[in-house]
C-alpha cells in the first residue's frame, strides 16, 4: 500500500539564520492544515530550548503533510528540516540525501549568506532539484530583484523562478506548495525489491527507545519485520512504524519513496547510526546505501564537575546525553588539577558548548572544560603506537620516536574575491595547497591539506570573518603525518598543571606559549602570593609571566548600613571561591582552563 | 550576655538625618538636598515613628549610645533639633554616661551652635573635615574651606562638648600624600578624642567615581594610597591616638561606643529615611517584623526622605524591608565585623582557628586563645583574610 510514488515529494528547506526557515515551515503546516492554527506555537519544528535560543536546529526532522494540488490530486509532501552548522556537516548530508528537492530561502533585503550556499552546494551534489524563494517580500527595505539576480548569478538558477513569498503574512505560501508538487521530482524507488531505507536521523524516546527517522529507498517496511542494520549488524523487530503530523502517527506501513519512523525496541542511538542502510533480516539487499560515513569524533576534550561530589550526577548526565547523541564519546579522565571527570569526544567545538551547555542547564551541572585537543598517534621505541587525545598521556619525549597529527582534506567555498584572505588564513595555519576550480557563477571551490588541530579552534570563526560571511566549509579527514610537535606545559607556581597542557608545533610553542600565560595572567585573580605562571617545553620554560601578590583590599568603611551588603558581598565571594580549582596554594578560576582557546592568534 | 554573645535587647539608637545643602561629590548615601518645609514634615514623622517604636516594647534597656548621622544633622538648627532632643529624653530611658553624638559640618559649627548642643545632651561631636587642602575640598564637592573647617574643631574643643572626633580622608585623587599629612598634622594640633581617618572610596553613580571612570581623573596609585595609610598609622599613636578599628584611632576609653557596637555584632534601633536597624528576634517581633525564629533581624527604612515621610504620615514605621538571618550568616557578620577592630573577635569554631593560624604563620593574623586579630598587615589585605576564613 502506501501513497504512489508518483504523489509524493520530499523536500528541506535551506536556508539562513533568521531568513524565515521556521516561519515558512510554520505557514505550510498550517495551510495544508497539519497544524491547526491555534495549536501553532512559534517555530512548531525546532523543539529543543537550545535550538529555539541560538536559531539553529540540532536534530533534524521531519513533517508528513497531506495537500491537495491545484490539479485536484492528493499528494503527500514530507519536510525534512535540517541542522545548520559545519560540525553538523554530515548529518546535513544524509537529511538532504532523503529529499529530491530543496527550497532555497533568502531573505529579499540581505541576499544569500554562506551558510546557505555551503548547504545550496550540498543539495546540488546529491541532484536535488532546487527551488528559490525569497522571503520577507513584505518588508520595507524588500528589494528581490535584486536577491533574484544574485541567485541567478550566484547559483545558476534563472532568476524568472525564483517566489516571491511573505511567510509572516501568508502572501505567496500557496505558490510554494504548488512548486514543490510541480517543480520537484517524485521519488522513484521499486516496493518489490528487499527494503532499503536511509537513517538520517533518530532520537531516544524514554518511553519508546530509539525512534529512528528513516526514508524508504527500495522495497516496504512493515510493522513485525525483522529488521538490520547494514552497517552496524544489529537485528531488531520493527515494532512500530509511522510518520510525524506532526506528531508520531503509526501506519504500519513504510513504502519506497515515503519518510517516517521506526520504533523497534533500539535501547542506544549508536545502534542506529545516521546514514546507516536498514534492511530485512530475512531478505537482504546485496548493497546498502551510498554514503555511509561513521561518525567520529574530531575534537577531545576533559569535562570536570566544579564540585567534586558531582562526579556521579556528570556521569549519569552523560549517560542520559549520549542516549541521543551518538557522536558522543567519553570515557573516564583522573587529572592531578582537576580530579575525577570525563574525557570528551565531540565532532566539533559547536557540538562542545552544545554538550555543555546541555549539562549545565538541563542537568543543573557546573562545569570545567579543558582545552580540547585533536587525537595524535604517538609512534615509541618499543615500536608500539598511542593514540592520544589528551596531551597530559604523552608518554616521556624519551621514550617517543615521533608523534602524527591527524590532517583533513578542507573544502572552502567562496566568492573569488576573498580567495587571497582565505589562502592567507590556510598558509598561517600551516596547510598546504591542494587545488582550486572556478564555478558556475561567482565561486570558487579551494581545497587544502591542513592538520585538524589547526581548524578546531577559530578556523571557521575567522574564514567568516575573512570572506564577510560568504565562504563556506566542509572537512573530513585524511589521515596522520609525523610533524615536529612538542608538548607544552604550563606550571603555576611551579606546579605543573596537567590540565592545561597542550601538544604544539615546535615552531609555534614560544609564540603560543607566550600568548597562553599572558592570558592566565588576566584571568587568574591576584592571591596572596605572587604567582609565577611559565609555559615550558620539556622542562624549558619558553615564556613566563608574574602575577603580583595582593598589597591591598580593605574596605574603608562599615558603618550599621553597609552591613547587609558585605555581608552579601562576602557570600557571594565565598561561593566564587569555592568554585575555582586549587593548585598547590593558588586558586584558578574555571575560564582559566579555557584560555587557550580565548587568546588572540 | 554581651553583644559579642547574643543579639539581646537594642541598647544603641540610630536617626537619620538626611539634609544636606548639596550633594558631595563622593556621596552615595542616603540624602536630601531640599528646603525647611520637607524638614519640618520629616521631623514630624521621624517623631512619630519614634513614638511607636518607643511603645512597641522593642527597647528593653536603657540606651548606651544614640548617634545622630546623616546628612548634616547640624544642619537642623537649633529648634527642630531641640524638639528631636525632648522627644528622644521622653520616648526612651539613658543609661547613666549615654553617648549622644551629632554629625556636624564645618559649616553649622559656631560658638552659639555648640553651645545649644551640649545644653540639650550632646556629648560628642563628629565633624567632617575631610580634608585641609582648599583645592581637594573644591574637588569633593564640600561646602567649606580649611580655615573654617579649623575653625570650627577649634570651637567644638572649646564648647564643653566633651569629646570630638574628626573625618579625614586618605587616597583622594590630586591630593598629594605630602598634603595629606600636613593635614592630619594640622588636625592633630587641637588634640583631638578621636578620628576617623578613611580611604576614599569610588562608590558608583557619585561624581568622582565618573571622573575616574571617563579618564578625567586619576585614580590614587595603590602604593600610594598605602603609603598614606601607613603613614597615618605610623604618626597617630604619638598624638596619643590608638587604632582600634581598621580606619578609627582614639584617646584610650573614646573610641565611638556607638559604632564599636556595630562591629561587635550588637543590636541597634534605627529612626528615618535610610536608616538601617538589627534586632534580635523578640524585638524584631515587637516592631512588627517577620521574625520566625531567626536570632537575628535586618531591617531598613525607605530611602527617600519625602517617600518616608509620605509612608509615616499613612500609619508605616517607614520600614522598607527587613531580612532574618541565620546562625550562619550571623557568624558571618561577626566574623567579618569583628576582624576590624584591633581587638580582633573570638571565634569558637576550630576549623576557623586552624585556617586563622595558618594565615598568621605568615604574619597576617595573630591568634590567642579563641580571639584572632588581625596584625596590621593583615588589616590592609582584610577583605581577602576574611573571605579566606570564611571559604575554609
Amino acid at each position: 500500500m502506501g501513497t504512489p510514488t508518483t504523489r509524493i515529494r520530499n523536500f528541506s528547506i535551506i536556508a539562513h539564520i533568521d531568513h524565515g526557515k521556521s516561519t515558512l515551515a510554520d505557514r505550510l503546516l498550517e495551510s495544508t492544515g497539519t497544524v491547526a492554527p491555534r495549536e501553532m506555537t512559534e517555530q512548531v519544528l525546532d523543539n529543543m530550548d537550545l535550538e529555539r535560543e541560538r536559531g539553529i536546529t540540532i536534530k533534524a526532522q521531519a513533517v508528513r503533510m497531506p495537500y491537495r494540488a491545484a490539479d485536484g490530486l492528493d499528494y503527500e509532501l514530507n519536510l525534512i528540516d535540517t541542522p545548520g552548522h559545519v560540525d553538523f556537516a554530515y548529518e546535513v548530508s544524509r537529511a538532504l540525501a532523503a529529499c529530491e528537492g530543496a527550497l532555497l530561502v533568502v531573505d529579499a533585503s540581505q541576499g544569500i549568506e554562506a551558510q546557505t550556499l555551503a548547504n545550496v552546494y550540498k543539495a546540488m551534489e546529491l541532484n536535488l532539484e532546487i527551488v528559490p524563494v525569497i522571503n520577507k517580500i513584505d518588508l520595507p527595505q524588500a528589494d528581490p530583484e535584486r536577491v533574484a539576480a544574485e541567485v541567478e548569478s550566484v547559483i545558476g538558477i534563472a532568476r524568472e523562478r525564483c517566489l516571491l513569498v511573505s511567510a509572516r503574512t501568508g502572501q505567496g505560501v500557496g505558490e510554494v506548495l504548488e512548486a514543490v508538487v510541480n517543480q520537484l521530482p517524485a521519488p522513484v524507488g521499486d516496493r518489490t525489491l528487499p527494503l532499503r531505507a536511509l537513517i538520517f536521523d533518530c532520537k531516544y524516546d524514554p518511553y519508546r527507545g530509539v525512534v529512528v527517522y528513516v526514508r524508504i529507498f527500495e522495497g516496504r517496511l512493515e510493522s513485525g519485520t525483522q529488521i538490520r542494520m547494514m552497517a552496524g549488524q544489529g537485528v531488531f523487530t520493527a515494532d512500530e512504524v509511522g510518520c510525524f503530523r506532526p506528531g508520531m502517527e503509526e501506519v504500519g506501513e513504510l513504502a519506497a519513496g515515503e519518510v517516517g519512523y521506526l520504533v523497534a525496541s533500539i535501547r542506544n542511538v549508536r545502534d542506529s547510526k545516521v546514514g546507516d542502510t536498514i534492511t530485512e533480516a530475512q531478505r537482504p539487499a546485496a548493497r546498502p546505501l551510498p554514503g555511509y560515513r561513521q561518525a567520529s569524533p574530531m575534537v577531545w576534550a576533559g569535562l570536570f564537575s566544579v564540585d567534586s561530589d558531582d562526579y556521579p550526577d556528570l556521569k549519569e548526565a552523560l549517560d542520559r546525553l549520549q542516549l541521543n547523541d551518538a557522536a558522543l564519546v567519553f570515557e573516564p579522565e583522573t587529572s592531578a588539577a582537576l580530579g575525577f571527570g570525563f574525557r570528551c569526544g565531540f565532532l566539533g567545538l559547536l557540538h562542545m558548548e552544545i554538550v555543555q551547555e546541555r549539562l549545565e542547564r538541563e542537568f543543573d551541572l557546573e562545569l570545567i572544560t579543558t582545552a580540547p585537543s585533536v587525537a595524535y598517534r604517538v609512534n615509541l621505541r618499543d615500536g608500539e603506537q598511542l593514540e592520544i587525545d589528551n596531551p597530559a598521556q604523552l608518554p616521556d619525549p624519551s621514550q617517543v620516536v615521533s608523534i602524527e597529527e591527524p590532517r583533513v582534506k578542507l573544502e572552502v567555498v567562496t566568492p573569488r574575491e576573498y580567495l587571497g584572505g582565505i589562502m592567507e588564513l590556510c598558509q598561517e595555519r600551516r596547510g598546504e595547497f591542494r587545488h582550486l576550480e572556478y564555478q558556475v557563477g561567482d565561486r570558487a571551490l579551494l581545497t587544502y591539506d591542513l592538520p585538524l588541530g589547526e581548524i578546531i579552534h577559530d578556523f571557521y570563526d575567522q574564514l567568516k570573518s575573512r570572506s564577510r560571511g560568504y565562504a563556506s566549509m566542509d572537512y573530513e579527514l585524511a589521515g596522520y603525518r609525523p610533524e615536529q610537535l612538542v608538548k607544552l606545559d604550563v606550571l603555576v607556581a611551579g606546579n605543573s598543571v596537567d590540565a592545561l597542557s597542550t601538544i604544539v608545533h615546535r615552531g609555534q610553542a614560544q609564540g603560543q606559549g607566550k600568548r597562553l600565560v599572558r592570558r592566565m595572567k588576566e584571568v587568574i585573580p591576584r592571591q596572596l602570593f605572587e604567582v609565577a605562571l611559565q609555559a615550558a617545553v620539556g622542562g624549558k620554560v619558553v615564556a613566563r609571566e608574574t602575577i603580583p601578590a595582593l598589597r591591598k583590599d580593605v574596605l574603608a568603611k562599615c558603618y550599621g548600613g553597609d552591613i547587609t551588603r558585605k555581608r552579601k558581598l562576602l557570600e557571594k565571594q565565598r561561593e566564587g571561591k569555592q568554585r575555582m580549582k586549587r593548585v598547590g596554594s593558588v586558586e584558578i578560576p574555571q575560564e582559566a582552563f579555557m584560555a587557550v582557546l580565548t587568546i588572540d592568534r | 550576655m554581651t553583644a559579642e554573645d547574643h543579639p539581646g535587647p537594642p541598647r544603641s539608637l540610630y536617626v537619620h538625618l538626611p539634609f544636606c545643602r548639596r550633594r558631595c561629590a563622593y556621596c552615595d548615601f542616603a540624602i536630601a538636598v531640599s528646603g525647611s518645609d520637607l524638614q519640618d514634615r520629616y521631623l514630624e514623622a521621624l517623631l512619630r515613628e519614634l513614638l511607636f517604636v518607643s511603645r512597641s516594647g522593642a527597647v528593653g534597656q536603657p540606651l548606651e549610645t544614640i548617634h545622630l548621622g546623616g546628612g548634616t544633622p547640624s544642619l537642623l538648627g537649633p529648634t527642630r533639633l531641640g524638639r528631636l532632643m525632648e522627644a528622644l529624653a521622653a520616648g526612651f530611658s539613658w543609661a547613666e554616661g549615654c553617648e549622644v553624638t551629632l554629625e556636624a559640618n564645618p559649616e553649622e559649627v559656631s560658638p552659639a551652635a555648640t553651645r545649644d548642643w551640649a545644653r540639650m545632651g550632646i556629648n560628642r561631636a563628629s565633624l567632617g573635615i575631610q580634608s585641609l587642602s582648599n583645592p581637594t575640598l573644591r574637588w569633593l564637592g564640600r561646602g567649606h574651606d580649611a580655615a573654617q573647617g579649623l575653625k570650627a574643631l577649634g570651637w567644638l574643643r572649646e564648647s564643653g562638648i566633651p569629646q570630638v572626633s574628626c573625618d579625614l580622608m586618605s587616597a583622594i585623587p590630586g591630593q598629594s600624600t605630602g598634603a595629606f599629612l600636613d593635614g592630619l598634622d594640622r588636625v592633630l594640633r587641637f588634640q583631638p578624642d578621636h578620628l576617623s581617618c578613611y580611604e576614599l572610596t569610588l562608590e558608583p553613580g557619585t561624581t568622582t567615581r565618573r571622573l575616574v571612570d571617563s579618564g578625567r581623573c586619576r585614580q590614587v596609585a595603590e602604593a600610594v594610597a598605602l603609603e598614606q595609610l601607613r603613614s597615618a598609622r605610623a604618626r597617630l599613636p604619638a598624638a596619643g591616638l590608638t587604632r582600634y578599628e581598621v580606619s578609627n584611632y582614639s584617646r584610650p576609653g573614646c573610641e565611638s561606643r556607638h559604632n564599636l557596637n556595630y562591629w561587635k555584632g550588637g543590636t541597634y534601633l534605627a529612626l528615618g529615611a535610610g536608616a538601617h536597624g538589627f534586632l534580635g528576634g523578640p524585638a524584631a517581633s515587637a516592631l512588627g517584623l517577620p521574625a520566625g525564629c531567626a536570632r537575628g533581624v535586618r531591617y531598613w527604612h525607605y530611602r527617600d526622605a519625602a517617600t518616608y515621610v509620605r509612608v509615616v504620615g499613612q500609619g508605616s514605621t517607614g520600614i522598607r524591608s527587613s531580612e532574618q538571618l541565620d546562625d550562619s550568616q550571623l557568624g558571618l557578620e561577626r566574623l567579618a565585623l569583628g576582624l576590624r577592630l584591633t581587638q580582633g573577635v573570638k571565634v569558637g569554631e576550630e576549623r576557623l582557628l586552624a585556617a586563622s593560624r595558618r594565615l598568621a604563620a605568615h604574619g597576617w593574623l595573630e591568634v590567642e586563645g579563641e580571639r584572632v586579630r588581625a596584625t596590621p598587615e593583615g588589616m590592609e589585605i582584610l577583605e581577602r583574610l576574611t573571605l579566606e576564613l570564611v571559604a575554609a
